[in-house]
């Protein structure tokens, strides 16, 4: 999972690069196009976006199945037994 | 406080400042290189009132609620108002602009397609603001 | 408990109180009132909205009312006053104190609050919540233009007031016995929001008495023909409503702070780790305010500097966050109501801020400025971060105002069915702004993709209203019929690290911290 992570990171950071190196010119017929500018950021952003919402969204998911009182593993914790908070 | 080690949560801050610095260096450089324009733009005006666009070419021709421009050129918009903050949208190209009273904003864009495309405007100004609309026609050039 | 409503204490009793669990009642009653009024006009907003085309609202002026009205009373009538209740109850109770700071000035902000609204529902501004110049100060009909500023000069002062209240009460009369370091994160959280509200909100004062005297004609601040700059205000503007709305999310947060440990059975994670990211949340929110005005014409430089400062108040959000997962982590999880409604809410302010980073980029506001993306992100705070904290407290709180249990069924229903219709409603807006449909447009024309959005837009919105309609007949008909509770344990929670929040008034005998 860590090397899918770094491979995703690593697209993000190389495209971008390759694309400042091979830089749009100032004549006619090769002015930048700012869509294609603008949605690029846009579909990286929401690539980082939606891999961290499933991270969180998992863990939140794991969480609240895992740790709910009628989970069969569930146990009391220290607090409960101890009694101090 | 709680007495147990903290180094998860340090980890996690790390990774999120990681990924914020990553955000704002991409949109930095992605801002840096639209806002460039080209010397050789033609600078169309367009005026924002209530509620109509009004666009003036360079060679005095004015259009009332449409705009035809060549595809492949490049534009230079100057975008004002006369009476109330407008913004200035033509969503396929993503050009957006306030068009403010007062002061002139600069967007620039070059069509690379022909074909015709929704003007609207996107900054509330009153009773037809829902309907302060135009249309962009790109033409091949001559 | 302040509310026992089979054997009703006089009107006048509550009314001209000026205890801090009688204020806080108050305080409450009239923020769910304006919160289902406020929600109504969405629903009205909605139908309208369902297809291109007139439907229900005859016509644009009076939609632009509705939207504005709407917007004005769900933040000011709504979540401010609901913030007040809940701490002017726990407040005292939380630093050991028998009572607000000023009792009679606790009274006299809230009874401010009446007055602004009626001025506010009275007068149906059209101009936005923003209130922009050129449009409000030359274009916008009075004398609802002029009422709005009025009822909204009013509610600052009322939340300036209060937030004095706040801060003196916590810093000066509370207990010797307990530090501040020690202190829970709720009353931190009012710390905090009352902090940021008494530098933040004078400016907004200032901006409204200039827009006021624009309007008469006697100045030219925001008028370009007489030498003023209508981007002044959005300056003024946004200085303020950038940090109000941390304003607005610090206490929703704090009621989470409270949730999250009582249900899971064991304390918060790091204490510490919740007071540093409210300071921190606190001060980096005032260096972010234009990111609101990308697209106004500002510099390069000026746009990369508020993007910083945007991206800077991110960590101190996502340390509440892992708070709240890492207290849950290990614990025995009841999930009744309110911890139902703290989960959603975390989730849902996850979303919220990852599109906030999103907007925070430059160059994707060309993309998304002044459309349904927007929309859809400010409500998936306010409505999912903010609404489900503090309707999520409500069902925490409602035994120990009333004595009785709401009904756990429906509480859990109202849950689902509310974070289905936000879904639904609030992701679907980010994808319609996306396609370009504009905000605060009473009609549209009829691009395939902007109907089929709207349709799911609307059915989401009745969904919502049909949760909120559940809400409020559970309620009523608990307060009044609900089955006793126990107060000690109303929630079944077991041993003594549940916090019953009983305070000593002068109509209940027992109670005090513990």
């Amino acid at each position: 999972m860590i090397i899918g992570l770094g491979i995703i990171l690593g697209l993000l950071v190389i495209l971008p690069s390759i694309q400042y190196v091979l830089a749009a010119g100032d004549e006619p017929g090769e002015y930048l196009d700012r869509r294609i500018e603008i949605w690029g950021l846009f579909y990286r952003l929401m690539i980082v976006a939606f891999t961290i919402g499933t991270v969180v969204s998992g863990t939140i998911v794991w969480l609240v199945l895992r740790f709910r009182e009628s989970n069969p593993k569930a146990k009391p914790t220290e607090y409960e037994a101890s009694g101090k908070w | 406080m709680s007495g147990h080690s903290n180094w998860p949560e340090w980890v996690y801050i790390g990774v999120v400042v990681a990924l914020l610095c990553y955000v704002g260096a991409e949109a930095w450089n992605v801002e840096r290189i639209i806002e460039h324009v080209p010397a050789d733009a033609e600078v169309i005006k367009v005026i924002g009132q209530q509620w109509l666009w009004t666009f003036e070419h360079e060679d005095g021709t004015k259009e009332i609620g449409e705009l035809h421009l060549e595809k492949g050129k490049a534009y230079k918009f100057e975008v004002t108002s006369k009476d109330v903050i407008h913004s200035f949208n033509i969503h396929d190209y993503t050009v957006l602009m306030d068009a403010v009273p007062g002061r002139i904003n600069i967007v620039w864009f070059s069509p690379t397609e022909t074909g015709e495309y929704p003007i609207q405007c996107r900054e509330y100004c009153g009773l037809i603001h829902y309907n302060m609309r135009g249309t962009l026609y790109v033409e091949n050039g001559v | 408990m302040v509310l026992e409503l089979q054997k009703p204490r006089p009107i006048w009793q509550i009314m001209f109180s000026t205890h801090h669990t009688d204020i806080g009642l108050l305080y409450l009653i009239t923020s769910l009132a304006f919160m289902f009024m406020g929600g109504a006009l969405a629903l009205i907003l909605r139908l309208e909205l369902f297809a291109p085309g007139t439907q229900v609202i005859a016509d644009s002026m009076t939609y632009n009312r509705i939207f504005t009205v709407h917007g004005t009373t769900l933040i000011f009538l709504f979540i401010l006053p609901s913030a007040s209740a809940f701490g002017n109850y726990l407040v005292p109770i939380m630093v050991r104190y028998k009572d607000m700071a000023y009792p009679k000035l606790n009274a006299v902000a809230f009874w401010m609050i009446p007055p602004a609204g009626a001025l506010i529902w009275l007068g149906f501004a059209d101009f936005t919540w923003y209130a922009y110049p050129t449009y409000s100060t030359i274009s916008a009909p009075g004398p609802a233009a002029d009422m709005w500023i009025f009822g909204l000069k009013i509610l600052g002062v009322s939340s300036i007031l209060g937030s004095i209240n706040f801060i003196v009460t916590i810093m000066k009369c509370k207990h010797p016995d307990l530090p501040l370091s020690k202190m829970p994160l709720l009353a931190w959280a009012y710390l905090t929001s009352s902090l940021i509200t008494v530098v933040a909100v004078p400016t907004f004062a200032a901006a409204l008495l200039m827009l006021l005297t624009d309007r008469l004609g006697v100045s030219g601040f925001f008028n370009p023909t007489l030498g003023g700059d209508p981007i002044a205000y959005q300056h003024l503007f946004w200085f303020t409503f950038h940090p109000e709305v941390y304003i607005l999310i610090i206490p929703a947060i704090g009621f989470m702070y409270e949730i999250f440990p009582r249900f899971s059975r064991k304390p918060i994670f790091s204490h510490s780790s919740g007071v540093a990211a409210f300071v921190l949340l606190a001060i980096v929110g005032f260096a972010s305010w234009a990111h609101h005005m990308y697209a106004t014409g500002m510099s390069f430089t000026e746009k990369t500097v508020f993007m910083v400062g945007t991206l800077a108040a991110v960590p101190a959000s996502a340390m509440h966050v892992f708070n709240f997962l890492a207290t849950m982590w290990g614990g025995r999880i009841k999930f009744s109501t309110p911890i139902m409604w703290a989960v959603g809410g975390i989730a849902l302010f996850f979303s919220a801020g990852a599109g906030g980073v999103v907007n925070s980029a430059m160059p994707l506001d060309f993309i998304t400025h002044d459309s349904y993306w927007v929309v859809g992100h400010f409500h998936l705070f306010v409505m999912g971060t903010i609404l489900f904290g503090t309707v999520g407290f409500v069902y925490y709180f409602f035994p120990y105002v009333t004595g009785r249990m709401y009904n756990e069924m429906w509480g859990k229903i109202h849950f689902i069915l509310a974070f289905v219709g936000t879904v639904m409603v609030f992701f679907t807006m980010h994808i319609l702004g996306l396609f370009g449909m504009p905000r605060r447009i009473y009609d549209y024309p009829a691009f395939p993709e902007w109907v089929q959005m709207n349709i799911i837009i609307s059915f989401g919105a009745f969904i919502i209203g049909i949760s909120m309609a559940i809400f409020l007949v559970n309620l009523i008909y608990s307060s009044a019929k609900g089955k006793p509770a126990d107060m000690d344990d109303p929630f079944g929670l077991g041993g003594k690290y549940y916090f019953p929040y009983k305070a000593k008034t002068p109509h209940t005998e027992g109670g005090g911290y513990h």
